[in-house]
This record gives C-alpha cells, structure tokens and sequence, in this order.
C-alpha cells in the first residue's frame, strides 16, 4: 500500500513549487534565446555555473558586499553570453549558412565543456560553499521550507513576468516578437535583429544566472553543476514551447518539477529524473505522431464520419 | 610502449563507435547524441551476460546488438516528423533515460557500474594486454568501416544524402524517407552497441560514467573534427581526439590533475574554431586519401560558374519549327481538338483541401491526358502549388477522388505515388545541394537494387552492374537538358537557370508517365526560356503527359494544348489560352487592370 500521508503530499508539492520556480526561469531564459535567434545554445549551463562562480569570488575572494557581488556575478555572467552571441554564434552561421543550426550546436558545446574545465582549472575541481545571509525555516500547513526558496521563488516569478509584460507592453518587446517571428523581414523595417540577439542572449542568461545564485545560497557550488539545469531547461523550453509567453514556459516548469517530485511517491528516487525524460519522449512521440501523415489521415476519416 | 599501444586500441575502438554516428550524422544528416547510450547498451549486455551467466564475449555482444536495434528503431519512429532542434532534444531525452535505467537497476551494479570483468575470450584466446586486443579492435574498426562504406558510398548512401538535403524532394522522387531514417537509426545503433561492447570488454568494465554524457559529446566531436560524411576522416578524428590527452601531457609538461583540465578546453575551444574555420572537418566529404594517392583530381571545391553560358548540346528528337513559337489561333484549336482526343491519364473529381478558414481547393475536376501539355493559369495566391501538392500526396485532401490510370491516389504517401509514374518538380527547384549534378539525377533513377540493404551485401556484382547503368541513364538525361558538362559539379555551384535544367533532367530520369512541373521557366534568363520550352514539347512528344504550372502567359501559349484558370482555389474557366485571355472578367484577375 502507499504510504502516502497528507503532509508529505504537502511537502512534496511545496518543494515542487519551489523547485519548478528554478525550472521554470531556466526554461524561460532557454526559450526566449531558442526562440528568438534559434541558436542551440549549449553553453547555457556554463554560463549559468560562471554567474554563481563571479558571485562567490567576489563576495569571499575580493570581499565585496554580498548582494552587490551576487548581482554583479549575474551581470557579468549575463554579458558573457552575450558575447558568446555576437563573438562566436553569429559570424558562424553567417559563414555555415544552411547548416547553421548544427554549426552553433557544435561550437555551443566546446564552449561548454571548455568553460566548465576552465573554471576547474581557476577554482578547482572541488564543491564549495556559498555563505550568504542567516538561513530562517519557516513551517506552513505542515510543510518546511526555508527564506531562500520564498526569495528565490517571488524574483522568478518577478522576473517571468517582467519578461512577459516587456514582451507584450514595450517598444523592444515587440522588436524581439517581430524578430523572433522573421528576423529578415524584421531587418526591413529597421530593426536591428542582430542587436536584438544580443540583448535576448542578455536577458535569457539573467535568468540563468538567477535560478544559479539560489541554487548556490541553498546548496553548494561545483563546476559541473549546469549540467543538468541545461537539460532542464531544454525540457521545460520546448515543453512550454519556445515560441510562447514567458508565463506558460515558466508554469510549464513548475508542472515538470511537481511531475518529478510525486514520481517519488510510486518510484525509487533513482528514478524520478528518469521519469521527466520519458515524459519528454513521450511528449515528442506524440508531437511525431499528430504531425504525421498517418494521423492526419485518421483525423479526416473520423471528422468525415467514414 | 604499452601506453601508446593502449591508445592504438582506443583510437581503433572509439574510430568504430563514432563511425556508426557518422553514417546516421553525415551521411542521413540525423543529429543523435544517445549514441554513447546506445554503446552503452552493448557494453552493459555484453558485461553482465558474460559476468552474471558467463556467456560467451560475442553472445552477449549480438545480444547487445539485438536489443539496441529495436531500441533504436522505436526512438526512430518518432524521429521522422520532427526537425533538428527536436531530434536532439528526442535523443538526449533517450539518451538520459537509458542512462538512468541503467544506473537505477541494482543488479547492473548502480553508479559503480560493472567493474572487474572477466577477460575476453575469443574462441580460447585470453584478451589481456593492450596488445592482445589491437586485432580485435582492429577487426572490429575496419568491420564497421566496410558496413558503413558498403552502405554510405552505395545507391541507399545517395538516397541518405538526399535525405540529408531535402527529405521532401528525396520522398517526392519515389523514395520511401520513413522507411530509410528507421532503418539507418536501427542499423548505427546496433553498430555502436558492437562497439559499445568491445570498449566495455577492453576496459573490463562498464560504467555509468564510461558511457556517459560526456562520451557522448567525445564521439560526436569525433565525427565533427574528422569530417562529416568521411569514413577515413573519423578514423582521423578519433586518432586526434584520443591523442590530445598525452601529446598535451608530454608537450606542455602539465602535472596530469591538470592536464586533463587543460586537454577539455583545448578540445572544446578546437570544436568552437574548427566550426568557424574549417566547419567541414578535417578531411571534407568526397575527399578520398585513397584517391590523392592514386593522383585522382579531388572534386570537393565548389566551381563558380560563367554567368553567360548556355546549354549547347541539347540534343534535339524532334526537328526544332520555328511555327511553335507564336501559334496561331487555329494551331491553338488544333490542339485543344487533339487534347480531347488524347485518353485521360490523371482524373480528379470534387478534390477539395481547407486550411482553417481559407478554402484552397474546392471541387477540384481536372484532367491531364497521354501525350499533351496542360496548363494551369491563374493569380498568386489561387491554389495552382496546392493542386501538385494534393496530386502528389504531399497534402491529403479532405475530399474528393484523384485516380491515376483508374487508380485511388487518395491515402497514399508521396513517394508511393511517384512510384505509380507521378513525380513533380517545385517552384524553388530543391536540388539537393552538396550533391553533384549527376548524383542528382542518379537518385531519381526507379528501382535500383543498390537502394535494398539484402542485395547491397549479397548480390554486390548485380548492384555494380546496375550502378553502372543507372549513371549511364542519369548521364544521358542531363545531356538531354544540356548538362552534361556539369556531371560532377555539385548543385549548389549552379546558376539559378542550371538548376532548373538539372531539376527537370531528374524529374525526367524518373521516367514517371506523369510529370507536374511548377514554374518551369520562370526566373530564369529569357535566353534559356527557349530552352526550357524545346525540351517539355519534346517531353511530351515523347508520349508523356505533362502540367505545368506557369504565371508567363507566353509560355502558357506556346506550350498548352489545354488551360485551366483558377482562382481562390476554384476552376472558373477552361479553353485555349486565347479564349481565357479574350475574357475581359479573367484578364481583370489576372492582371488586375
């Protein structure tokens, strides 16, 4: 029998909450980069880890103020992949034209693994604390949680939502909407599609580096932790699909976080991220199976009542 | 010594799991990166059937191989709909659950894997040393080099590369797209769970974190460092990739913690460089080592065409008269009288197709017949791509009867139908690029057995002999359109006009009874429309029945035995190309005075 009580159903769904928050701004960060400029940008996570790895260096290396050297780790995390955009990204697909996708992947993921043993080699291979301000637990309808995690959830939820109104409501959101839907087109009537690349790779890796810096205050840092907040953010993305409000991609987060979180219940947690990425592949099975000619066929032969 | 022999075994052995990718990656141009799982899926069944049952080494590898084809497979199926962001996400998904499962079940021994296994044995030979294992590995690499060459340099290989360019100009020549990405999918990851197994019988172990993500990304560096679409350049890449680590060691004189550290960004900066400098890898498709020796000229450059030149040596059936030019009325009645005359090859009857609000067909009825030219007029916007679309199967109408020779079109697939003698050509011209002329048309020969994996290894003389024909036959219809010359130039070296030529030289080499041409001659140079023009009239003076669609009214005159004028998806008039014009009502539509 399952040995489910109410309050662990509670604190499973209250830590889902909590988690999804971090899922949902990296897929927000992903998919707004995907979307706009279509760059695979496997780089995402190393840049995620450099903004927790600025953060740390420059609050207990060079000891500046805390929040000042956790936002100025996001910044300048947020610059470099900027840069990436402009230095690496977009000269090679304009150079490899209609293999552009696989060209940015490729180069996208020697930035990463360089990245990632970069900061090896600077900070060491080993994990390493993050102390921030006094951890405070807090108990709500039987369920623990602690100040980070309400912090870190309302500035996801701030920032998400920021996106989507600046998307919707501003000048620039609508240049990166007219970009995102032809960049060519978008070019003729004077907008500046490779700027708006560079502030969406901007603005995407701001996410990042905020779902890092919680991360990081919650637990630890190490040099391989992008790795899977990448592959999450990949999830959650085209889950939430990449060409929708930032909303939806971040709701879309918090589903897949509660998903993993009451797989715990009926699997062996060794399981439980295995079974976000069948809901993936199932999800994509049936994006394959609607779009085929097979379905389609079916579709018609039903709506015409043979 | 030993060391570098040990890093023989592993470039042997690595150079054989990546080839495997390479087939799927360069050749059918599918982006996986699971094929480390599915190596995984090798080592981990060889590993624990020889370990926990004491199977044979080369059981429990077949079984491997067995179970990652029909794992493979299935994550294929999906596979065919979707594009390349979605493929590698697809993959990596696959790719994350096989490792997980394997990590999750305690009897594969968890994260610590299966360690301290029982040295292979090969038909009574213990495996121990390094140099024990360089002729396995060595059979090994070059098996699955000969698998891969046998199939990537073959007629399948073409349709593969075709896939790679454009699947739907590959699917609406006759080639079945799904059943080819299936079976290259299932094929490669059989041969990367073989490799798979050998790498896990080389190390003794098999370990979550030997086929981990990381390796994944190791293989496909491979692939992408060596040259995609160039078996001779993984084997390369493999060799530089594996070597990286101790030249670093010894050349820079790292303390090893380090150098690892080191040889990772070197590596994937390589990746980040060679992308913007050399995207084409090291040894480029089409390069031949073999050849270089043997002083055979590599053609892999792409040639800048003269922009002035003409097709010269179109060879003539019928003797060019200069009275087709401007046919007079009567000529026009003539031929329209000979159009009803003609047997009807292709009838539609109430073809209908929406799309949400906008009616794109309705109750379409059209009929081509054998031996004449029929035209389809109208305004942008009124359907006539959609009408080929429709006829082709490339869209399923939602009502209606298309019948070909009296048979059911409706419910078929695009590459069922052109096989029926059906093909069209389109508007964009979607040749498939990084191929040459001649591979171009060669692709769109019908019923090649090289193009079947069973006569590709057991009859290879009769594949040969038939190769030999097809290039023939491809030769002589891209001489027929005055393309000879350009056999061997890729087709994306080819002016605008050239490529129309090519693309009808392929469409002729289908040798279909029924050919739909979409704007055969336009953008193209007036100087080439003459061209154009002589060969379709020789076309179907040759018997066949041909549709074109065209926006030239001239073109339409001169070609027309019969018109159709539609507009917003309706037939509002049929005649000559005379009595359309001379309706003040179609003349405003069309012209929009």
């Amino acid at each position: 029998m399952l040995a489910l009580t109410f309050e662990t159903f509670r604190q499973l769904t209250v830590d889902g909450f909590f988690r999804g928050c971090s899922y949902g701004l990296l897929g927000v960060g992903f998919a707004l980069i995907l979307g706009v400029t279509g760059r695979f940008h496997f780089a995402y996570g190393f840049t995620y880890t450099l903004a927790s790895y600025l953060g740390f260096t420059f609050a207990f290396r060079v000891n500046w103020p805390f929040w000042l050297s956790a936002a100025l780790g996001v910044l300048l995390a947020a610059v470099l992949g900027a840069l990436i955009e402009a230095g690496v990204y977009r000269p090679l697909a304009r150079n490899a034209g209609a293999t552009a996708l696989l060209a940015v992947f490729v180069a996208a993921l020697g930035i990463g693994i360089a990245g990632e043993n970069l900061i090896r080699l600077l900070w060491g291979a080993n994990t390493q604390a993050f102390y921030g301000p006094r951890k405070v637990g807090y108990e709500l309808w039987d369920a623990i949680f602690i100040n980070f995690d309400v912090w870190q959830a309302a500035s996801s939820i701030a920032i998400a939502v920021l996106l989507a109104a600046m998307l919707r409501y501003t000048g620039l959101g609508r240049q990166i909407k007219a970009t995102r839907i032809n960049p060519d087109l978008a070019r003729t009537i004077g907008i500046d599609a490779d700027r708006i690349y560079v502030i969406v790779f901007f603005l995407g890796t701001i996410c990042a580096g905020v779902a890092s810096f919680w991360y990081a205050l919650k637990y630890t840092v190490d040099p391989g932790m992008g790795t899977l907040p990448v592959t999450y953010a990949f999830v959650v993305a085209f889950l939430g699909g990449t060409t929708s409000s930032p909303i939806r991609v971040f709701v879309t987060g918090i589903v897949v976080a509660l998903i993993e979180q009451y797989a715990s219940i009926w699997l062996s947690v060794r399981y439980t991220q295995t079974a976000v990425f069948v809901v993936l592949v199932g999800y994509l099975t049936y994006l394959a199976i609607t779009q085929s000619a097979w379905y389609v066929r079916v579709r018609t032969r039903t709506a015409a009542g043979v | 010594m030993t060391v570098w022999i040990s890093y023989l075994d592993q470039i042997l052995l690595y150079a054989a799991l990546a080839l495997s990718l390479n087939l799927l990656l360069g050749y059918a141009g599918q982006v996986s990166v699971a094929h480390a799982a599915f190596g995984a899926i090798g080592g981990y069944t060889m590993a624990y059937t020889t370990q926990a049952h004491g199977w044979n080494f080369l059981l429990g590898t077949a079984l491997g191989m067995v179970i990652a084809f029909v794992i493979g497979t299935i994550v294929a199926l999906p596979a065919l709909k979707l594009t390349v962001e979605y493929l590698i996400l697809l993959t990596l998904g696959v790719s994350s659950v096989i490792l997980g499962l394997v990590v999750a079940i305690p009897s594969l021994g968890g994260t610590y894997g299966l360690i301290n296994l029982p040295a292979v044995d090969l038909f009574g030979w213990h495996l121990r040393s390094p140099t024990d294992w360089l002729i396995p590995s060595g059979v090994a690499m070059v098996l699955v080099y000969a698998v891969c060459h046998r199939i990537g340099e073959s007629p399948a290989g073409r349709v593969l590369k075709g896939i790679r360019e454009d699947p739907v100009a590959t699917g609406a020549l006759g080639k079945n797209v799904f059943a080819y990405k299936v079976a290259v999918f299932g094929l490669t990851s059989a041969l990367a769970a073989f490799a798979g197994a050998l790498i896990a019988g080389w190390l003794r172990l098999a370990t979550p974190g030997v086929f981990g993500f990381s390796f994944s990304l190791t293989v496909f560096a491979i692939v992408i460092f060596g040259g995609m679409a160039n078996l001779t350049g993984t084997v390369v890449g493999a060799a530089i990739v594996v070597l990286l680590e101790p030249i670093l060691e010894r050349v820079i004189d790292l303390e090893p913690a380090k150098a690892g550290y080191v040889e990772l960004i070197v590596y994937g900066l390589a990746l980040a460089v060679l992308m913007r400098l050399r995207p084409q890898g090291a040894l480029p498709e089409g390069f031949s080592v073999w050849g270089l020796l043997r002083g055979r000229r590599q053609s892999t450059g792409r040639i800048e065409m003269v922009a002035d030149w003409v097709p010269t040596t179109v060879q003539r059936v019928v003797e060019h008269d200069p009275a087709h030019e401007e046919p007079t009325l009567e000529e026009e009645q003539r031929r329209e009288h000979a159009w009803h005359d003609a047997p009807v090859v292709l009838q539609t009857k109430g073809v209908s197709k929406r799309f949400g609000g906008i009616i794109a067909a309705d109750e379409l009825d059209i009929e081509l017949r054998r031996g004449t030219i029929t035209a389809l007029v109208g305004p942008n916007g009124a359907g006539k791509t959609t009408v080929f679309n429709l006829l082709t199967g490339a869209v399923a109408p939602d009502a209606g009867s298309i019948l070909l020779h009296g048979e059911e079109l409706v419910g078929l697939q695009p590459h069922q139908i052109a096989r029926r003698g059906m093909v069209r050509s389109f508007q964009d011209v979607r040749l498939f690029n990084r191929l040459s002329c001649l591979q171009n048309v060669m692709l769109a020969v019908q019923g090649q057995p090289g193009e079947h994996a069973g006569k590709l290894f057991l009859s290879p003389r009769a594949v040969d002999r038939a190769e030999q024909e097809t290039r023939e036959r491809a030769l002589a219809w891209l001489r027929f359109v005055g393309m000879g010359e350009f056999a061997a130039v890729p087709a994306g070296a080819l002016s605008y006009g050239q490529t129309k030529l090519v693309s009808l030289a392929r469409v002729l080499a289908t040798e279909a009874d029924v050919l739909l041409l979409d704007e055969p001659a336009s953008g193209i140079d007036t100087k080439w429309v003459d061209t154009m023009l002589d060969l379709i009239e020789q076309v179907r003076d040759q018997g066949r029945t041909v549709c074109v669609v065209e926006h030239n009214l001239h073109v339409v005159g001169r070609l027309a035995d019969h018109t159709y004028f539609m507009e917003l998806g309706r037939i509002t008039a049929q005649g000559t190309i005379a009595e359309l014009t001379s309706s003040p009502r179609l003349a405003e539509v069309y012209f929009g005075t």
